[in-house]
């Protein structure tokens, strides 16, 4: 536990430098487009709206406006998930000059990609939840009143899981190829795209997909303005758990980390 | 690279102690470094250990697999103990490959060690490093400011230092401009100003840490030699005798991964060059 606690503490006092180089890189991978970084949340509404048009058309929906916000905000919620877990099993490789030459904690590479995709998803989450606000009026107050903690949880979410993915990746070369596979199934195993009773007999496959169980409850308040407190603890407490799991083992891995990339 | 991290950095478990002899060391100076019986071995990670197919065949054969493509590990650094005072300079003296720059690694903290008890009682800075932690598409500005983010936590002071950095780089308005459109000497001149304008307690210093283009190579020398008298503690790894003699009063000779000698400096230059080349 004292080396999670060092961990953190570290992470505290080095907050402004990996909040900063996150920010430039969000900068940099924007530089000379007339959009910026508009082009985070434009990309998912020309998602959104094909696959709303696409898929509204193959279900024949019945309440169109309802499907686009359902669809919308599930996807969003998702493409922040896909992106940090695709990015994660090379993270350590990419870092690799620093990791052999200089002598910072390597919780610091881990911080500065999550706040990098968690810079992204708000980007991209708040201009979606703008657009779909002309669908459901009550998204923005449904946050606000009860949206939080479910933020709240995904944003943890996003930090410990592609964590492991980095200390499994950096050891396994393959999870590189296969991550990416493993995200396109889980998408289409999680009720994005369809309701959740559409699986039918099948809808045990969303209980036990973890991906799903940290963006319904985000969707569910979003759009029902419902919040459920005793899910959204026992998220609170994985995550707890995620994170203090996979600082310890960063924590155990880190003496071999120079040598692994 | 210091947000600081707490200090003293301990690696290893018993307690020991190191003036077993009040008359081995001077009681005056307090330690900066303190090592006993340090070893480090450097894993090889081959295809074997890094391919998941071989893993899942060696789980499922009970382990059967493990012996014939295991990985192999490098001794590159062997029951290592010595003892560094605040102040001292301390020549690192060994041929390529001898272990130099691995023991600059380790007391810097990018290693750690696999053996032996190693204490550091302040922060020790390695100036080995040869790139910029922000991405290239950035500016020089951004970078300084990454730099001094993670040096200082905060950016107070840091007018003065990019003031510096931008004076002696030369590179003026091109600050402003992305690194990728830098040349290879304005990338390195840039990143030898920054590393070169803040003091450090004890500096880990390697002879091959570049500054640019020849133009830039006299002033550099100064500000190398500057930045060097000013650190409190200095480990300078060099194959030039001459730069030794000018920063450093004692040496140790690697040899194989060992201190093979560890003495006053021109006693280690001489042992070094009897027999050890």
């Amino acid at each position: 536990m004292n080396a999670v606690f060092k961990s953190l503490r570290y992470a505290w006092s080095s907050r402004r430098a990996w909040w900063f180089t996150a920010t430039a890189r969000t900068r940099a991978r924007f530089a000379r487009t007339a959009l910026g970084s508009f082009w985070l949340g434009l990309s998912n509404l020309f998602s959104i709206a094909a696959l709303a048009l696409v898929y509204g058309t193959v279900f024949k929906v019945q309440d169109f406006p309802h499907y686009v916000v359902y669809l919308g905000t599930g996807l969003v919620i998702w493409n922040a998930i896909a992106a940090a877990l695709s990015s994660a099993p090379i993270l350590f490789e990419h870092n690799a000059g620093h990791l052999k030459n200089t002598n910072l904690n390597p919780i610091f590479y881990t911080l500065e990609e999550w706040a990098f995709q968690v810079q992204s998803f708000v980007q991209s989450f708040g201009l979606v939840l703008v657009v779909l606000s002309f669908y459901q009026r009550t998204l923005f107050l449904h946050l606000v009143a009860v949206g939080l903690l479910p933020l709240l949880n995904l944003i943890l979410f996003l930090y410990w899981l592609p964590l492991l993915v980095c200390l499994l990746g950096v050891r396994f070369r393959d999870l590189f190829q296969l991550v990416p596979i493993i995200v396109q199934l889980l998408f289409l195993l999680s009720p994005i795209l369809y309701e959740k009773k559409s699986l039918g007999a099948m809808s045990w496959t969303a209980d036990l997909n973890p991906f799903y169980r940290i963006l319904s409850p985000l969707r569910h308040a979003l759009i029902q303005g419902e919040f459920k407190a005793d899910q959204s603890l026992l998220i609170l407490a994985v995550n707890i758990i995620g994170i203090t799991i996979s600082l310890f083992l960063l924590d155990r891995q880190r003496r071999h980390l120079p040598f692994l990339v | 690279m210091n947000v600081p991290e707490p200090f003293t950095r301990t690696y290893g478990h018993e307690p020991f102690n190191l003036l077993r002899n009040a008359e081995d060391h001077p009681v005056n100076r307090s330690p900066v470094l303190e090592l006993r019986d340090v070893s480090l071995r450097i894993p090889v990670f081959s295809m074997e250990t890094r391919s998941l197919k071989r893993v899942l065949i060696r789980s499922v054969t009970g382990g059967a697999l493990r012996k014939s493509g295991s990985g192999a590990e490098i001794e590159a650094l062997r029951r290592i103990s010595c003892t560094i005072y605040h102040g001292e300079r301390v020549a690192l003296i060994g041929h390529n490959g001898a272990g130099k720059s691995t023991f600059l690694r380790l007391v810097s903290g990018i290693y750690q060690p696999t053996t032996g008890l190693f204490r550091a009682h302040c922060p020790v800075f390695p100036m080995i490093q040869k790139s910029f932690i922000t991405s290239p598409d950035l500016s020089g500005m951004q970078a300084a400011k990454g730099h001094y983010l993670l040096m200082h936590g905060d950016l107070r002071g840091f007018d003065a230092f990019i003031e510096d950095v931008i004076d002696f780089s030369g590179l003026g308005d091109f600050i402003h401009l992305p690194m990728k459109g830098y040349s290879e000497g304005m990338s390195a001149r840039l990143l030898f100003s920054m590393l070169t304008a803040s003091q450090h307690d004890c500096l880990a210093l390697d002879e091959g840490f570049g500054a640019g283009d020849a133009r830039f190579f006299e002033r550099a020398q100064r500000r190398m030699e500057d930045f060097i008298a000013s650190a409190g503690t200095l480990l300078l790894a060099s194959h030039a005798n001459e730069l030794l003699r000018q920063f450093c009063t004692r040496g140790l000779v690697f040899h194989q991964g060992q201190i093979a000698c560890d003495a006053p400096l021109e006693e280690a230059l001489s042992f070094y060059h009897e027999r050890c080349l």
